[in-house]
């Protein structure tokens, strides 16, 4: 896939030289996969037919196949004859291949996947005691934390890159959750905050919060409306930043939720209200306030007709600023 | 049939390549439409393919290594609904595993705890259609979630505040068309926008205007001739749109109509009336 790649236009001689030198390119990668595809078809476990994949997906990291046959030959063949310790090693360096991989080809998943599997496959070691200490070359689960760690720190790099790479923030969440060492909460808000402060239009961000927030009024510590209070604030800042970047009216949606609660609403409108008077024509402003008044007129208000005939002009000023979406808006109002 | 894993009991991508759902959908595809499901293993396949749902999640792996992915899941039940084998899923497993996927804004992500993205609502939404549960979706929030994926240039993006891409053409075309909302958007200026990503001297359609041809994007944007493209997931923006003179598709099982009503298994889904012109 040739995903945003600048056309050039090209004279028929360019394309002829081009043609050739990949000639030769092309044979060389055929002769390489028929030999590596006729040991997996025999069934071959040998550390040759091993090095053989890594030169063919160094190649092209997307045959998944040749992915499936390079953990076949590890655990049928590799594996069987090393100590617990020599797999850790090899392992290891599996990851460090992986992650050359990934710097280039940062959206396959089968590269993604190769990693899991490695992590998965990371033996008990290097102590051989369950009540080894943690941190001593007794513990037991010393090498796994040490993956476990450093997968972490992929992912951190990964999303430093793309921010927005779900493959990273997929992996991140896989991580965290089967860690040996439980990842305490503060420390994912933080990283999820982080990214949010260097970027407010990092919506996998904001998403993240709104997974890992409930935990915190679910534990008991702090209740759903003070933790909701503060995200309030910070989304605010968000949207009065660039009030055209959807990622945090997005996240304030998620805020108010079903708009169980009227003073709630009321409050969020009148916010929002004095962000549209500085930008009369926020298709973002007036479809948030249309959207949480029509959610108000649920509850019992004095004013209900009022809210009906400005949530209808605001639907008409929507299908004025933001015409691509009128027959949604006309179908609201009708 | 080169393609068929005898070991595993599905279809790899090419010959001597492992079973996958991705390509064991495809081949399944190909087979119903040359009315050729004589060749297949049945009882093998849907072996394959149910070993592969985790009985305590209801999550879909994709083969025997594990990764668990929401295309997975539609794959699966897409082939057994082909096939004519949907009775043996567990539904309410299934249908569980998808709600556990939805996000607030409506959406679908690739498993549980990820973000919304525009393929795998439309896999979710495809599924819900094919398992009869599209009550599971908001539609109108997901409705609008989808909706708003059009930017100013017409084109579509995947996800909030990404660049537009015409392989969103069809996942987004197609669970707006299961929803019953392509009004939602402007059809128009997205196919003016498709249109403009024509390479008119090479041929072909890249992602977006200016950018390089690819076989993907081709796909992505026509619905070719009187036959589904090759690709599994192959995308026919244009034709849900009404483009003048194309062939229709279903956006569910993305296969022709005629195809997917002869087994008896359209759904509720809304396209766009085909143009005399643009």
């Amino acid at each position: 896939m040739s995903h945003g790649v600048r056309r050039t236009r090209q004279s028929p001689q360019d394309i002829e030289a081009r043609r050739q030198k990949e000639a030769s390119k092309i044979q060389e990668y055929l002769d390489l996969y028929n030999d590596v595809m006729s040991k997996k078809t025999a069934k071959e476990w040998s550390q040759e037919a091993f090095d053989l994949t890594t030169q063919l997906l160094r190649a092209n990291p997307e045959i998944y196949t040749i992915w499936n046959y390079r953990r076949d030959i590890l655990t049928n063949g590799v594996f069987t004859s090393k100590t617990p310790n020599e797999i850790n090693h090899i392992l290891a360096s599996e990851l460090q291949l992986t992650l050359s991989a990934l710097r280039q080809h940062p959206k396959v998943y089968w590269i993604w996947n190769h990693r899991r599997w490695c992590l998965e496959n990371t033996p008990n070691g290097p102590g051989t005691d369950e009540s080894g200490e943690p941190g001593t070359p007794n513990d037991p689960l010393g090498w796994k934390r040490s993956n476990w760690a450093k997968e972490l720190a992929v992912c951190e790099k990964m999303l430093d890159a793309d921010a927005r790479n779900f493959h990273a923030w997929s992996y991140r969440r896989y991580v965290v959750a089967s860690s040996p060492d439980p990842r305490p909460l503060p420390s994912e808000l933080a990283y999820s905050l982080k990214k949010i402060e260097s970027n407010f239009s990092n919506f996998s961000a904001w998403h993240q919060r709104s997974k890992i927030l409930p935990a915190l009024w679910e534990g008991g510590e702090r209740s759903e409306q003070e933790v909701k209070d503060q995200e309030l604030e910070l989304v605010k800042q968000a949207f009065y930043t660039d009030p055209n970047d959807q990622s945090a009216w997005l996240y304030h949606r998620w805020l108010i939720g079903p708009g169980s609660n009227a003073s709630l609403l009321e409050q969020e409108i009148a916010v929002i209200q004095e962000l549209l008077d500085i930008e009369p024509d926020s298709k973002w402003c007036i479809e948030a306030i249309v959207h949480y008044k029509r959610l108000l007129l649920r509850h019992k208000v004095q004013d209900a007709d009022k809210l009906k005939s400005e949530c209808a002009e605001g639907l008409r000023a929507l299908a004025r600023v933001d015409s691509q979406r009128r027959r949604r808006y006309e179908e609201l109002g009708s | 049939m080169s393609c068929w894993d005898d070991e595993a009991g599905g279809f790899g991508a090419y010959p001597q390549h492992d079973a996958h759902v991705l390509s064991t959908l495809s081949a399944i595809q190909i087979l119903v439409i040359h009315d050729a499901l004589d060749r297949l293993d049945v009882q093998r396949v849907v072996s394959f393919l149910l070993s592969l749902q985790n009985p305590q999640t209801g999550a879909w792996a994709g083969d025997r290594f594990g990764e668990t992915d929401t295309r997975f899941l539609y794959c699966s039940v897409s082939a057994l609904s082909l096939i004519g084998q949907l009775d043996k899923v567990d539904r309410e497993l299934t249908v569980n595993h998808i709600i556990s996927c939805r996000n607030f804004d409506g959406g679908f992500g690739t498993g549980p705890g990820a973000e919304s993205h525009a393929g795998q609502v439309f896999v979710c939404t495809a599924a819900l259609a094919i398992l009869d549960r599209l009550d599971e979706v908001d539609y109108e929030t997901l409705g609008w979630w989808l909706a708003e994926r059009q930017l100013p240039n017409g084109g579509l993006n995947g996800r909030p505040e990404k660049l537009e891409d015409v392989c969103y053409s069809f996942w987004v075309l197609s669970a707006m068309s299961i929803l019953g909302k392509l009004h939602w958007i402007d059809d128009v200026a997205l196919m003016k926008f498709i249109l403009s990503s024509q390479d008119t001297e090479a041929g072909g359609i890249s992602d977006r205007p200016g950018d390089m041809a690819s076989i993907w994007a081709l796909s992505a944007g026509l619905s070719a001739g009187g036959t589904v493209v090759l690709h599994p997931l192959s995308p026919a923006g244009l034709s849900l749109l009404g483009y003048p003179g194309l062939q229709d598709l279903d956006p569910v099982y993305c296969m022709p109509p005629a195809v997917i009503e002869k087994r008896g298994l359209r759904k509720g889904w809304v396209a766009l009336p085909r143009r005399k012109e643009l």
